[in-house]
C-alpha cells in the first residue's frame, strides 16, 4: 500500500467542539437596571454564560483522557473574543472560532442553530463529541442545543451528569437526568459523533495520576497561550459561511419578543413587626415564636 | 370531459394544475367532476376561488369613457381608475382635440404622471429585488445551500392546539394534565372570540399508553392520539420528534409523508399552536419538533393567552414605519434574564414565510390541574408512525428512580439563605446548618440567587449548595408553620415558593427589602450576628438577651 497508515491499534485523535455564548453578568453588584426596573446591557458587563463551564469541563475531561484536540466555537458580536478567551483559559482549548456579522444580531434560537450548524459544518471533519451547556442566563431557553443537534442531524443527549467515551467502539456512554412527577436517573449509549448537553450537576473526574498531571501540562500550556488567544482564532462572517441573511439573525428569526415588564413589586401582604437586633425585648418575641419548634420542645412540653 | 380528473390527484397537485386553467368553462366542468366525485372541500375551494378570479379579470370594462359632457370633476372620477397610460394618452389627444379644457388636461396628465411613476417604481423594485437568492447575494456563492433546513409550507392552512403530553412510568405527568386543562380553557376562549370550532389534540408515546390517551380526553383533549411501540418505552429524542412531526403534519405536506392516512379530524397542514412541559425531556422535544416543523418557540412559559396583536417591528411587516394586524396571536409569559424580568414571545409568520405553529414549553405548577370528566367524550386515536431502525441508535440501557432527594415540604421550620451571606458563604451555610439543628423538624432552603452566584465554598458546606434547595418559582413551593428567610431580598420569584408559611421571619440589613412587605418580623441586623444568637437561644432554652451577653463572655 503506498502512502502512510497509521499503526494498527492507534486511534485517530479525538476532536471536540464546545458551544458558548456570552451572556449579561447576573452577580450582585454587577448587574445594572434602568429606572423602569429593565436590565441596562450597556452596562452591565459580558462573561461567559456561567452553564457553559459544565460544557467545557465535559470537553476538558475528554481531552485529558483520550487527548486530541478542544475547539471553542461562539456566535456572538467582536466583543465575545474576551468570553472566548475566557474559555479558552478554562477548558486549554487550542483554536477558537467566533461567527460574528451584524446580519447574525438578534437571532432567536432557529437563527442561532442554524449559523451554528454551518459553522460546524465549515470545520474540515466532522467533530467526535460537541458539548452544549443547559440553558444560557439571558434567554434561558435550552433550545439552541437540541436544534444544532437537529441541523447537524447527529444523535444527542441532553442533561448528562456523568460521561464516558469508548474510542475503540466509537460511543459515549453517560448517565442524564429525567424530570417530572418523579427525578430519575438513565444510564444511555449513544454512537458519536453525537451533541452532549451538559447539566449543572455535572462532576468532571480525573481517577489516575497520569490524568491529573496530563490536566496540569494542559494547564500551563494553555496559560502561555492565553495571552495570544488571537493567534488561534477564526472569525467567520455569514459570507463566510455562506448564509443568506434572510435565514439568520433577526431576519431569520421566528420569534420577537413582544414586551418586557420588570416583575412587579407585589402590594404589601403582611404588617410587619420591625426588630432591631439588638433589642433584647424585640428579639423575645421572635424567639417566643421559635422556640415551639426547638429540638427536644415537645418532650420538654410534655407531649 | 374536463381537462383532467380531479379524483386522480392529491390537493397539492391540484393547485398548480387549476392556476394553469385559463377557462371557467373547463374549471367549471373540473369542479362538477370533483363534487360528484372525491368532493374534497379545499379541493373544490381551490378550484372555486380560480373561477372567481377568471370571472372578475372579465368583468374589467372595455372601451374609454366618453368626457366630452362631463365636468371636470366627474372626468377626474371616470378617469381614477384607469392603469394604462397608453390610455390616458389617446384620452389627453381626444380632450385636445375636442373640448381642449385645462383643467380637464391637467387631471388627465397627473394621473398619467402617477401612472406611469408607479410603474418606474415598479421597475425600479424589480431590479432591487431580483427573484433567487443567488441573485439577491452575489457574495455568497450558494445561498440556497443552506434553505435544506428550511421546511415551510406556503400559503399553509392552521388548526387546532396540540398537547404533548409526557408519561412516566405509564402514567400522565401533572404538568400534561395541566397544559390540557389550560388549552380547554384557552381553545374554548379561542372558538367564542373568532367563531370557530378548533379542537383540542392530545399526543402520547410509549409502551403501553393508550388508556392514558382515553384519560386526556378527560383532562380536555377532542382527539387523543397514541403511538406505542416497545422501542418507545422510554423517551428518545429522534424518534419522538419524528412522530409528533408525522402526526402533526396534514395529507399532502411538502415534508410529509407520501403514504400519510388522510383522516377526518386533521384537514389541514400544521397545528396552529402547540404545548410541551418544560421538563428535561419536554424542553428538548419542542426545540426539535419546532425546528423541524420550520418554527420557533418560548420555553418555561408561565402564563399564556391568545389575542390579536399590532406589530411594527420590520422583520415581521415587511417594511419599516408600518404597522400590521397579527390575528389570533398566542402570547407566551416568561421569566427572562435569570428571573429578573418577565419576557411576552410572540412567534409571527414573516411576509414571506410562514411561522406555524406558534408554541413553546410550559413550567410544571404554572397551571391548575383541572378535574377528570370521566363522561366527556372525545375521539382515542392510534397513531401508526412508521418507526425508522435509524432512529433508535440511542440507546436507553439502564434507569433509575432517584431518592425523593430533599424534600422541603411538610417541614415545621424552613431556614432559608440568600445572597447576604456573600460576605463569607461558607460561614453563613454553617450558621443557616447550626440553626436548622436546633429545631426538632427543619430543613435548609436557598434562594436561587445563591445557587447561581459564583460563590466558592468550602469542602464541608458544599454539599447543601444544590438545586433541589431552592426554594420559588423555579424550585420548591414551601408552607411551613415558621419560615426564616435570611439576607434574602424577596424577589417575587422566591415569594411564590414561601409565602402561604404560616410565620414568616426575616433577617436582613436592608429596611428597603421587598421581604417587608411579606414578613411578620422583620430583623433588622446582620445574619452573621443574628443566626448564631438564635442558635444559641433555641438550644439553651434561654432568652436571647441572656444568650448575648453570656455569648460575649464564653467568645473570649
Amino acid at each position: 500500500m503506498p502512502g502512510e497508515s497509521l499503526p494498527e491499534g492507534d486511534l485517530i485523535p479525538m476532536h471536540t467542539v464546545v458551544l458558548t455564548k456570552g451572556v449579561p453578568d447576573f452577580r450582585e453588584g454587577q448587574v445594572s437596571f434602568d429606572e423602569d426596573g429593565h436590565l441596562e446591557r450597556g452596562k452591565t458587563p459580558t462573561v461567559m454564560n456561567p452553564n457553559d463551564k459544565h460544557a467545557l469541563r465535559g470537553a476538558l475531561q475528554t481531552k485529558v483522557r483520550h487527548g486530541g484536540t478542544v475547539s471553542v466555537m461562539s456566535m456572538g458580536p467582536p466583543g465575545y473574543k474576551e468570553v472566548l478567551q475566557e474559555a479558552m483559559e478554562s477548558v486549554y482549548a487550542d483554536d477558537l472560532y467566533l461567527l460574528s456579522d451584524r446580519e447574525m444580531a438578534a437571532a432567536d434560537t432557529w437563527a442561532t442553530a442554524i449559523t451554528l450548524t454551518t459553522g460546524i459544518e465549515k470545520l474540515e471533519e466532522m467533530p467526535d463529541l460537541l458539548f452544549a451547556g443547559f440553558k444560557t442566563a439571558d434567554g434561558e431557553t435550552g433550545h439552541t442545543g437540541p436544534q444544532t443537534a437537529w441541523g447537524l442531524d447527529i444523535p444527542m443527549v441532553t442533561h448528562v451528569v456523568a460521561l464516558d467515551v469508548d474510542e475503540e467502539s466509537e460511543t459515549v456512554r453517560v448517565k442524564r437526568l429525567v424530570e417530572g412527577d418523579i427525578e430519575e436517573i438513565e444510564t444511555v449509549e449513544a454512537p458519536m459523533p453525537a451533541l452532549i448537553v451538559m447539566d449543572p450537576e455535572f462532576e468532571p473526574s480525573y481517577r489516575t495520576a497520569g490524568e491529573r498531571l496530563t490536566h496540569k501540562d494542559l494547564r500551563a500550556d494553555t496559560q502561555e497561550r492565553a495571552p495570544d488567544f488571537e493567534d488561534d482564532l477564526t472569525v467567520w462572517n455569514h459570507e463566510a459561511l455562506n448564509l443568506d441573511p434572510d435565514f439568520i439573525g433577526l431576519d431569520g428569526s421566528p420569534t420577537i419578543v413582544e414586551s418586557v415588564d420588570p416583575i412587579p413589586k407585589p402590594p404589601a401582604e403582611r404588617e410587619a413587626t420591625m426588630v432591631d437586633a439588638d433589642d433584647a425585648e424585640g428579639m423575645e418575641s421572635v424567639l417566643e415564636e421559635l422556640q415551639p419548634h426547638a429540638a427536644g420542645a415537645s418532650e420538654a412540653a410534655g407531649d | 370531459m374536463p381537462e383532467f380528473d380531479p379524483s386522480e390527484h392529491d390537493i397539492s397537485e391540484i393547485g398548480p394544475k387549476v392556476q394553469a386553467i385559463d377557462d371557467a368553462d373547463e374549471l367549471r366542468a373540473i369542479l362538477e367532476a370533483e363534487e360528484a366525485g372525491e368532493d374534497r372541500a379545499p379541493v373544490k375551494q381551490v378550484i372555486e376561488s380560480r373561477i372567481e378570479k377568471l370571472e372578475e379579470e372579465d368583468e374589467e370594462p372595455d372601451g374609454l369613457p366618453d368626457l366630452t359632457d362631463m365636468s371636470t370633476a366627474e372626468a377626474a372620477n371616470a378617469i381614477r381608475d384607469i392603469d394604462d397610460p397608453d390610455e390616458l394618452r389617446e384620452l389627453l389627444e381626444t380632450e385636445e382635440a375636442g373640448e381642449d379644457r385645462g383643467g380637464v388636461k391637467t387631471q388627465i396628465q397627473n394621473r398619467l404622471d402617477s401612472v406611469t411613476e408607479d410603474e418606474d417604481a415598479d421597475e425600479e423594485a424589480a431590479e432591487e429585488e431580483p427573484k433567487t437568492p443567488e441573485e439577491r447575494h452575489p457574495d455568497l456563492d450558494h445561498p440556497t445551500a443552506d434553505k435544506r433546513h428550511v421546511r415551510a409550507v406556503e400559503d399553509g392552512e392552521y388548526r387546532d392546539m396540540w398537547v404533548y403530553c409526557e408519561t412516566q412510568q405509564g402514567e400522565l405527568i401533572d404538568v400534561s394534565k395541566e397544559m390540557l386543562g389550560k388549552a380547554r380553557q384557552l381553545m374554548d376562549d379561542y372558538n367564542d372570540d373568532y367563531d370557530a370550532d378548533e379542537k383540542v389534540i392530545a399526543l402520547v408515546v410509549g409502551e403501553d399508553i393508550q388508556e392514558q390517551a382515553e384519560l386526556a380526553i378527560e383532562y380536555g383533549a377532542d382527539v387523543a392520539l397514541y403511538q406505542e411501540d416497545p422501542r418507545l418505552d422510554r423517551f428518545l429524542h429522534k424518534p419522538y420528534t419524528e412522530i409528533f412531526v408525522d402526526a402533526a403534519r396534514g395529507t399532502g405536506h411538502p415534508h410529509g409523508r407520501e403514504d400519510r392516512p388522510d383522516v377526518e379530524w386533521h384537514g389541514y397542514d400544521e397545528p396552529r399552536y402547540v404545548l410541551f412541559p418544560a421538563t428535561n425531556n419536554g424542553r428538548d422535544l419542542s426545540a426539535t419538533v419546532q425546528a423541524e416543523l420550520d418554527s420557533g418557540l418560548a420555553s418555561d412559559c408561565s402564563d399564556l393567552h391568545i389575542t390579536d396583536v399590532l406589530i411594527s417591528n420590520p422583520a415581521k411587516t415587511g417594511e419599516p414605519g408600518t404597522k400590521k394586524e397579527f390575528e389570533r396571536v398566542l402570547h407566551m409569559k416568561r421569566p427572562d434574564f435569570s428571573g429578573f424580568e418577565y419576557s411576552t414571545i410572540l412567534c409571527l409568520d414573516k411576509p414571506d414565510r410562514e411561522f406555524h405553529p406558534q408554541g413553546g414549553s410550559v413550567i410544571p405548577g404554572a397551571f391548575d390541574v383541572p378535574e377528570p370528566d370521566p363522561e366527556r367524550e372525545g375521539e382515542v386515536v392510534e397513531w401508526d408512525a412508521p418507526l425508522d431502525d435509524g432512529w433508535f441508535s440511542v440507546d436507553v440501557t439502564d434507569h433509575d428512580q432517584l431518592d425523593e432527594g430533599v424534600d422541603l415540604t411538610g417541614r415545621e421550620v424552613v431556614v432559608a439563605l440568600g445572597r447576604g451571606i456573600g460576605d463569607d458563604p461558607s460561614k453563613g451555610i454553617e450558621l443557616g446548618v447550626d440553626l436548622v439543628d436546633a429545631f426538632e423538624d427543619a430543613d435548609l432552603g436557598l434562594s436561587r440567587g445563591v445557587i447561581t452566584a459564583s460563590y466558592q465554598f468550602e469542602g464541608h458546606v458544599e454539599q447543601y449548595i444544590t438545586e433541589e434547595r431552592q426554594i420559588g418559582e423555579s424550585g420548591q413551593v414551601v408552607e411551613p408553620p415558621v419560615y426564616i428567610a435570611a439576607g434574602i431580598s424577596g424577589a417575587v420569584q422566591h415569594k411564590v415558593g414561601m409565602d402561604e408559611s404560616d410565620t414568616i421571619i426575616s433577617i436582613n440589613t436592608d429596611t428597603d427589602a421587598d421581604i417587608v412587605d411579606f414578613s411578620d418580623y422583620f430583623i433588622e441586623g446582620d445574619l452573621f450576628e443574628v443566626l448564631p444568637a438564635m442558635t444559641e437561644a433555641l438550644e439553651s432554652g434561654e432568652s436571647i438577651g441572656a444568650v448575648a451577653e453570656a455569648g460575649g463572655a464564653t467568645d473570649d
